[in-house]
């Protein structure tokens, strides 16, 4: 039972919380330096091959996905929510007791007492709150308090913390996430949702110096109707980098561009294919597998300078070029750039490009708790500024038999800071009293 | 304006270098009026640095917040800011002659960068942008101070009682709760840097947390900074221990701002 108690103390204890932090700055720090999400041969060609083994032993890999990483945090949480639970009694009736005089100087430790006729001048001058009057022993009293919501600095902030890593947590656990790209007038599956992305235009607004100002999707989204005369149910966003659009329930982000064009493949004069295909992507002929024309790149200001790679000039279409390769059972056959007008053939088979255009790449987020998260993140923000901003305060004046006051001062965390700024408070008010003399 | 700007940057260092070897001589020579002098120059120099900032952003037109040469010398800017805050309301001169020379170093490196206007691709074209690092200049430099704070707290206990370094360095309490102050100030700015970066980034990039090389590395200094925070409270620990978490804390932040840049694979790109 005594050991249970123990491990139950050092679990909810700061030790711990110190330990916990050290380690996640640690762990923090390696998921950094190694690049993560890669093999373990590209790890023994970039390191070694016993730190590769050690990499994917301990899951470095994937560090903050990593079992042992979820673990700390989840250490961490446990850590905060025993904490904060231990410390809310105490608190609350730290919070009670900070409203009461301290006429006692021994009652805190930073507590200071000083001899003085006119003690309501203190208080100004510490820009405290009017003081309370009242009777204690006999005795008069004027006391005043400030900042109260300041000790409760460190709890709300702890609990910032606590919902900004469940907020998290529960993101990452059921987020789901989509990636569609295409050129206006394409209409694209969104992965399983059963909803259907119509690009309804796509521009890229250039700048003089030929730079790209902004990128910006017109879209709709519908859900595919159930029967055929029902109005499909559908939204529209026009969506920018910067600005993603919200429908049915999920953010859509205009998150990348690139070229794209027309490939018509023809048989002996007659076209058989004729299909958007953007640079960096394939396509096999229909009707002979084996063949298959890359668009490998485009160039919308094209210009040869012999001896070097194809280049463009600017991002202007001015001068269209396609290159291309061609390949035949795996191997490659051909490859070249294409001008507008131009086409390559191979056997009875043509191939042209034509209307070169941007793509839209769009990238479609659902968290359902991003909002905790946020949350979360203003709870620890609103807890700092209280921890760190808003130090409970209390003077506390006592008349004394012989109708001077002696006055105590409290600020918690203040410490000698405090002190000086007390003492000159009060000889402050001394100096001035004695010129009034 | 970028002319001028370009006009005020130099005189601006200039300032800053007259005033670091005027706090030297102060210390040399131990008079408090170099010391007042030199404050003036720094001052002069804020005041100029301002200027010259203000001018960029007119000439840029937008916030000269945008590449390393801009934030290198806003950082200055920061540091220089709260280096005299915390100076002229702790009366403490001395904080001048540690912090000058950490100013003209981060203004010089500034000085090293292209000072080439580009235009901002629309990732950066953000209003949380200028929140985001107008939070972390002064984060950064209310933790520049907390390190030179801290640097001073470790050096102080080499200086003889009644010596000059004693009389004008606040006591090992004061110093250790002036540092609590500075560090403080940043993490507040930091946390708030943070948050705004996360807003920005969900926004831009549709993830508001992507363990980026330099989002991890300001959580790193971030949790650095908390560890400093509960090592105070813990009896025993307070002092020379936290004076050292904080010193780390600072090359964090160093680390998070150039050497993240330098030496890691990072995605704060448009591509
Ligand atoms: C990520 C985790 C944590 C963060 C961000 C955090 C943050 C803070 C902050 C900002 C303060 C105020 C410090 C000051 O006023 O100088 C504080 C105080 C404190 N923390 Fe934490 N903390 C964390 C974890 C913990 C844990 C797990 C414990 C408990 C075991 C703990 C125990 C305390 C205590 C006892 C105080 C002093 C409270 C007071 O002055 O009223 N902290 N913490």
């Amino acid at each position: 039972m005594d050991a249970l108690k123990k491990i139950f103390k050092f679990l909810s204890s700061m030790t711990f919380a110190i330990i916990l932090l050290v380690v996640l700055a640690a762990a923090c720090a390696a998921g950094s330096f190694i690049t993560q999400g890669q093999t373990y041969e590209w790890y023994a060609e970039a390191y070694s091959e016993s730190a590769a083994a050690w990499i994917m032993a301990l899951r470095l890999n994937d560090a903050f996905h990593s079992v042992w990483f979820v673990v700390i945090a989840l250490f961490l949480c446990g850590n905060l929510l025993l904490c904060n639970v231990i410390r809310l009694k105490s608190l609350i009736q730290k919070s009670r007791q900070a409203g009461e005089p301290k006429k006692e100087p021994e009652q805190t430790a930073d507590a200071m007492a000083h001899q003085i006729s006119d003690p309501v001048q203190v208080f100004e001058r510490l820009r405290m709150p009017k003081p309370k009057s009242l009777e204690q022993d006999g005795k008069q009293i004027l006391f005043s308090v400030k900042n109260r919501a300041g000790i409760w600095g460190a709890w709300v902030c702890h609990l910032g913390i606590l919902l900004l890593i469940l907020g998290f947590g529960l993101g990452q656990m059921t987020k789901a996430e989509y990636t569609v790209y295409g050129v206006p007038g394409q209409t694209l599956l969104i992965g399983e949702t059963g909803l259907f992305l119509q690009i309804d235009d796509f521009q890229v607004n250039l700048r003089e110096d030929d730079t790209v100002e902004q990128y910006t999707a017109d879209i709709t989204v519908f859900r595919a109707p159930q029967g055929s005369t029902a109005e499909p149910d559908s939204e529209h966003a026009v969506i920018s980098v910067n600005h993603p659009g919200r429908m049915f329930g999920m953010t859509f982000y205009q998150n990348a561009t690139g070229w794209a064009a027309r490939v018509t493949v023809e048989k002996s004069g007659s076209p058989i294919q004729s299909e958007i295909v953007c640079a960096g992507e394939y396509l096999p002929v229909v009707d002979l597998n084996d063949l298959v024309i890359v668009f490998n790149a485009f160039y919308p200001d094209y210009v040869s300078v012999p001896g070097s790679m194809p280049m463009s000039a600017s991002s202007k279409l001015n001068n269209p070029g396609y290159l291309y390769s061609v390949y035949y059972k795996g191997n490659i056959i051909g490859m070249n750039v294409l001008l507008e007008g131009e086409q390559v053939t191979i056997d009875d088979y043509t191939v042209t490009f034509t209307e070169p255009q941007n793509y839209t790449l769009i990238q479609i987020k659902k968290d359902s708790f991003t909002w905790l998260a946020f949350m979360g993140g203003i709870t620890t923000m609103i807890g700092l500024f209280f921890a760190f901003y808003l130090q409970l305060q209390a003077v506390c004046a006592v008349r004394d038999e012989d109708e001077t006051w002696t006055v105590y001062g409290f600020c918690n965390k203040g410490g000698k800071l405090y002190e000086d700024l007390f003492s000159r408070a009060v000889q402050n008010t001394e100096k001035e009293a004695g010129r009034k003399e | 304006m970028l002319q001028v700007e370009n006009t005020l940057f130099t005189i601006v260092m200039l300032l800053y270098f007259a005033a670091m070897i005027l706090f030297f001589v102060y210390i040399a020579i131990k008079k408090d009026p170099v010391a007042k002098i030199a404050i003036g120059l720094q001052l002069a120099g804020l005041v100029l640095h301002t200027a010259a900032l203000i001018c960029r952003g007119i000439g840029a037109g937008r916030l000269p917040f945008t590449n390393q040469y801009e934030f290198a010398t806003s950082f200055a800017w920061g540091l220089c800011l709260v280096s005299l805050i915390f100076l002229l309301k702790f009366k403490f001169p001395v904080l001048g002659a540690f912090s000058a020379p950490l100013i003209f170093l981060i203004i010089g490196y500034a000085a090293m960068q292209s000072k080439d206007v580009h235009s901002l691709m629309p990732a950066l074209q953000s209003n949380w942008l200028g929140f985001h690092v107008s939070t972390a200049i002064i984060a950064y430099g209310a933790f520049g101070v907390s390190f030179v704070l801290s640097i001073i707290f470790l050096l102080r206990d080499k200086a003889k009682e009644g010596s000059f370094w004693d009389l004008h360095i606040p006591s090992r309490e004061k110093l250790d709760l002036i540092s609590y102050r500075s560090v403080a100030l940043g993490l507040l700015f930091l946390t708030f840097t943070i948050i705004t970066g996360a807003i920005w980034a969900e926004r831009a990039w549709g993830s508001y947390w992507s363990w980026d090389p330099k989002e991890t590395w300001s959580l790193v200094t971030w949790i650095i900074y908390m560890v400093y925070l509960h090592l105070r409270i813990r009896r025993g620990w307070q002092g020379k221990a936290a004076a050292i978490f904080a010193v780390a804390g600072f090359i964090c932040v160093m680390f998070t701002y150039i050497g993240v840049n330098t030496f890691l694979p990072g995605i704060h790109s448009y591509k």
